[in-house]
C-alpha cells in the first residue's frame, strides 16, 4: 500500500445527470492512481441524486464522497466552493491530486479551490500523467530538489503551437482541469465496488449572496458537441448568420449530430457560443466533422484533432485546414454543401433499425 | 465620489499572437520581439464597466500587472473612457503563475479603497487560463460571477445573464462582486479620444500623467513579496515540446466541377470503407 493520497475526482453532474467529462476524469484518475498504487476517489455535490453515486464506482471510483442537500440543486460557486472545502478539509487524509472538468462549473469552481487551499492549479490540461522531477531553482533555491510522483498536467501553450507540462509538487493537493473530450473514460462496469459516503455541509449566510434567478437550458435544442457522432461545422466562410442554414440542413441528413462553429463566425454573433469548438470552445471526438468555410487556425484544430474522419470545404487550396483533414474539397461551400447533402442520401441508403 | 459606482477593471498587455512578428520557429513568442496588444477579451470587461459608468455613473479604473511597457495598456485604456490607470509592477512579479497574480492584484484592488464592481476579461490570449478573476475573487471574499454576457444593475445589485452548457442562466449578486466577462457580451466600441497617444508622448504632458495613469509596486499596495512572483507560485513550467503532425495526407478534390468532386468524394469514402452508411439518418 502507497503511502501517498490518493486521486480525487471532483464530478460534475446537472440536475441529477452525470455528465461526461465526470467519467473522462475518472478514467483519467485511474491510469494516475494505478501509477502511483492509490485508490480513486470522487466528490458529487448536488440534491437528490438518486444512483449517481453507485454510478460513480461503476466508472471507476473506490470511494465516494456524496454531498446531497437542497442547498446545492443548482450550482453556485459559493455553494459548491463550501461543500468542497468542508469535504476536503474533512478528509484525514487529504488527496494528492484533485482533478475537475474545464466546464462552466469546473472553470468557475476549481481556480477558488485553489486559491483557498494556496495551491497549484493547471488550465485545460489535455493530457495527464505522473512522473519525476528535478528543479534546479536557480532563481527560488526554496523549490530546489527532485520530487517524484508529480502530476505532469500538459496543455497546449502558446497559442497551441506547444504542449508545455505544468509541475507543482510543493504544494498538495495537485490541481488541474481537464478538456472534455481529451481523456477516455474506463467503461462501466457494474460489478465494480466500493464506498459511498454521505457528508453533511454546514452553510453560512454568506454562501447564498448569489441567487440563481432562472435557468434555461434548451434540451431539444442543447448543443451536444461532445456527444455527437457527426459534427458539421460552419467558419467566417459562411459569411453570415443565414450561412448557418446550408449547415443545418447538411447536419440533419445523420443521425446524433451537431452543428458546430469556429470562432470567428461566434464572434461575428452568428451562432451562440455553446457551439464553438476548439481551444475556447470544445474538443470533440465525432466520427466525422465536416468543415465548411473553416481555415483551420491552430486553435480550431486542436479542438478537433480527436475525429475520425475530418473533411473540408474551403475555397483556397492553401488553407491550413487541408494539412490535416483526410477529405478536402475546394470550392465554394455554398455550391458544395447542398451537393454533399444530396449525395450521401444517394451514395449511403441508410442502415434500417430493426 | 458619492455617486455612482467604483469600477475597477483589470488588464492585461499581451503578445500579438495574429502577427508573425515575435514567433520563434518553434512556435514560442519571443516575448521582447512580439509586437504588444491590450488582451482582446479585456477589452469586452473595459467596454462592459464604462457602460455601468454610462447607465450609473461612477468612475472607472484599470489596474494592470506587468513591465513598464505595460503602461500602454492603461493609456489605452482612458483613452476608452476610463478615469485612471495603475500599473503594478516590480521586477520580483517576474514568472507569476495564476495563484500569485491573483494575490498581487488582489492587494492591487484593496490599494484603491471602496471597489463596488471588479471587471475581468474572461480569460488572457496568451495564459488562457480564466482562473486569474476567481482567484482573486477568492482572495477578496467576493461573490463572483464568470461568463458574463448581459449585465443589469437593478437596485444596487448586478443580473448577469451567465454561459452555461445547453443555456444561460440568470444571477443576482449584490455589490460588491466580481464578473467576468464573455465576448458576447458587448459590441466594442471606438476610442473616445482618436489617435493613440505613445506614452512617450504622455509622459511629456507630466501634467496629465500624474492625474491619469499611476505606477505601483509590492510594497506601495501592501503585498508579501513572498506570495508573489515566482516565489508565491505553486507551479512552473516543466518542459515544452512541438506539438506532433496530425493527419498530414489529405485526399483532396479540385477539379473544376463541384458535382463530380462531392461524387468522387462518395466513391472515395465507399473505397476508404469509412461506415458512412451507418452515420445517415
Ligand atoms: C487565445 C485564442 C483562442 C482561440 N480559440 C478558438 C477556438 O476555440 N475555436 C476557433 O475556431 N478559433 C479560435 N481562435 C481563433 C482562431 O485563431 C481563428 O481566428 C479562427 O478559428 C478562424 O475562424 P475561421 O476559420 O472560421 O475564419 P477565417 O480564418 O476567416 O477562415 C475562413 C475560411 O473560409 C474560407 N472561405 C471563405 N468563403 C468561402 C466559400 N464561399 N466557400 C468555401 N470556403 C470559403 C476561406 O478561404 C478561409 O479559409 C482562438 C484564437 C485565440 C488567439
Amino acid at each position: 500500500m502507497s503511502n501517498l493520497a490518493d486521486v480525487l475526482v471532483i464530478a460534475d453532474q446537472l440536475q441529477g445527470d452525470l455528465q461526461p467529462i465526470a467519467l473522462e476524469l475518472l478514467g483519467a484518475a485511474r491510469g494516475l492512481a494505478e501509477k502511483l498504487g492509490v485508490k480513486v476517489q470522487a466528490l458529487v455535490m448536488g440534491h437528490e441524486l438518486g444512483d449517481i453515486p453507485q454510478r460513480l464506482i461503476w466508472n471507476g471510483a473506490d470511494e465516494v464522497f456524496v454531498v446531497d442537500q437542497p442547498e446545492l440543486k443548482e450550482y453556485t460557486t459559493l455553494t459548491y466552493r463550501r461543500a468542497t472545502i468542508s469535504v476536503l478539509e474533512g478528509m484525514s487524509r487529504p488527496p494528492h491530486i484533485v482533478l475537475c472538468g474545464a466546464t462552466t462549473i469546473g472553470r468557475d469552481l476549481a481556480p477558488r479551490i485553489a486559491a483557498y487551499f494556496e495551491t497549484g492549479l493547471t488550465a485545460d490540461c489535455t493530457e495527464l500523467d505522473i512522473g519525476e522531477y528535478e528543479h534546479k531553482g536557480k532563481a527560488d533555491p526554496s523549490k530546489v530538489g527532485t520530487f517524484h510522483n508529480c502530476l505532469y498536467a500538459i496543455r497546449p501553450s502558446f497559442g497551441e503551437s506547444l504542449k508545455a507540462r505544468i509541475i507543482g509538487p510543493w504544494k498538495n493537493p495537485q490541481m488541474a482541469t481537464a478538456r472534455t473530450g481529451a481523456m477516455v473514460p474506463c467503461g462501466e462496469d457494474t460489478t465494480r465496488t466500493g464506498k459511498i459516503t454521505v457528508i453533511p455541509v454546514k452553510f453560512e449566510d454568506s454562501d447564498f449572496r448569489v441567487k440563481v434567478i432562472e435557468t434555461v437550458r434548451d434540451v431539444s435544442k442543447a448543443v451536444d458537441l461532445t456527444g455527437a457522432r457527426v459534427i458539421v461545422s460552419g467558419g467566417f466562410g459562411l459569411a453570415s448568420a443565414e450561412g448557418f442554414r446550408l449547415v443545418e440542413d447538411l447536419a440533419s441528413v445523420f443521425k446524433k449530430s451537431a452543428v458546430g462553429a469556429s470562432r470567428k463566425a461566434v464572434d461575428a454573433g452568428w451562432i451562440p457560443y455553446a457551439h464553438q469548438v476548439g481551444q475556447t470552445g470544445k474538443t470533440v471526438r465525432p466520427a466525422l466533422y465536416i468543415a465548411l468555410g473553416i481555415s483551420g487556425a491552430i486553435q480550431h484544430r486542436v479542438g478537433i484533432t480527436h475525429s475520425d474522419v475530418i473533411l473540408a470545404v474551403n475555397k483556397d487550396e492553401s488553407a491550413p485546414i487541408f494539412q490535416f483533414a483526410n477529405y478536402g474539397i475546394v470550392g465554394d461551400l455554398f455550391e458544395i454543401a447542398p451537393l454533399l447533402k444530396e449525395n450521401f442520401k444517394k451514395a449511403f441508403p441508410a442502415s434500417k433499425e430493426v | 465620489m458619492s455617486d455612482g459606482y467604483r469600477i475597477v477593471v483589470l488588464i492585461k498587455q499581451v503578445p500579438d499572437t495574429s502577427s508573425k512578428a515575435g514567433v520563434n520557429p518553434d512556435g514560442t513568442i519571443d516575448r521582447a520581439r512580439a509586437k504588444r496588444m491590450l488582451n482582446t477579451f479585456d477589452k469586452y470587461a473595459l467596454q462592459k464597466a464604462l457602460e455601468v459608468k454610462a447607465a450609473h455613473g461612477g468612475e472607472v479604473l484599470a489596474i494592470s500587472m506587468g513591465p513598464p511597457p505595460a503602461l500602454e495598456i492603461l493609456v489605452e485604456a482612458c483613452e476608452y473612457g476610463a478615469d485612471k490607470g495603475y500599473l503594478l509592477t516590480d521586477r520580483r512579479l517576474a514568472a507569476s503563475d495564476t495563484l500569485s497574480t491573483a494575490y498581487a492584484l488582489h492587494k492591487a484592488v484593496q490599494y484603491l479603497g471602496r471597489v463596488d464592481l471588479v471587471f475581468t476579461g474572461l480569460q488572457t490570449t496568451d495564459g488562457d487560463t480564466a482562473q486569474t478573476g476567481p482567484q482573486i475573487a477568492e482572495r477578496l471574499d467576493l461573490p463572483q460571477i464568470t461568463y458574463c454576457e448581459r449585465l443589469e444593475i437593478v437596485d444596487g445589485k448586478a443580473r448577469v445573464r451567465r454561459v452555461v452548457e445547453g443555456g444561460y442562466q440568470w444571477l443576482e449578486t449584490p455589490l460588491p462582486a466580481l464578473i467576468t466577462v464573455a465576448n458576447s457580451a458587448t459590441k466594442l466600441q471606438h476610442k473616445r479620444f482618436g489617435g493613440v497617444y505613445a506614452v512617450k508622448e504622455l509622459q511629456r504632458h507630466k501634467e496629465r500623467m500624474d492625474q491619469t495613469v499611476f505606477i505601483v509596486d509590492l510594497d506601495k499596495v501592501g503585498a508579501d513579496s513572498n506570495k508573489a512572483g515566482l516565489v508565491g507560485s505553486p507551479t512552473v513550467v516543466g518542459k515544452t515540446w512541438k506539438m506532433g503532425e496530425i493527419g498530414g495526407s489529405c485526399v483532396m478534390f479540385l477539379g473544376d466541377s463541384p458535382k463530380h468532386n462531392v461524387e468522387h468524394l462518395m466513391a472515395r469514402l465507399k473505397e476508404d470503407n469509412r461506415h458512412i452508411e451507418e452515420l445517415i439518418q
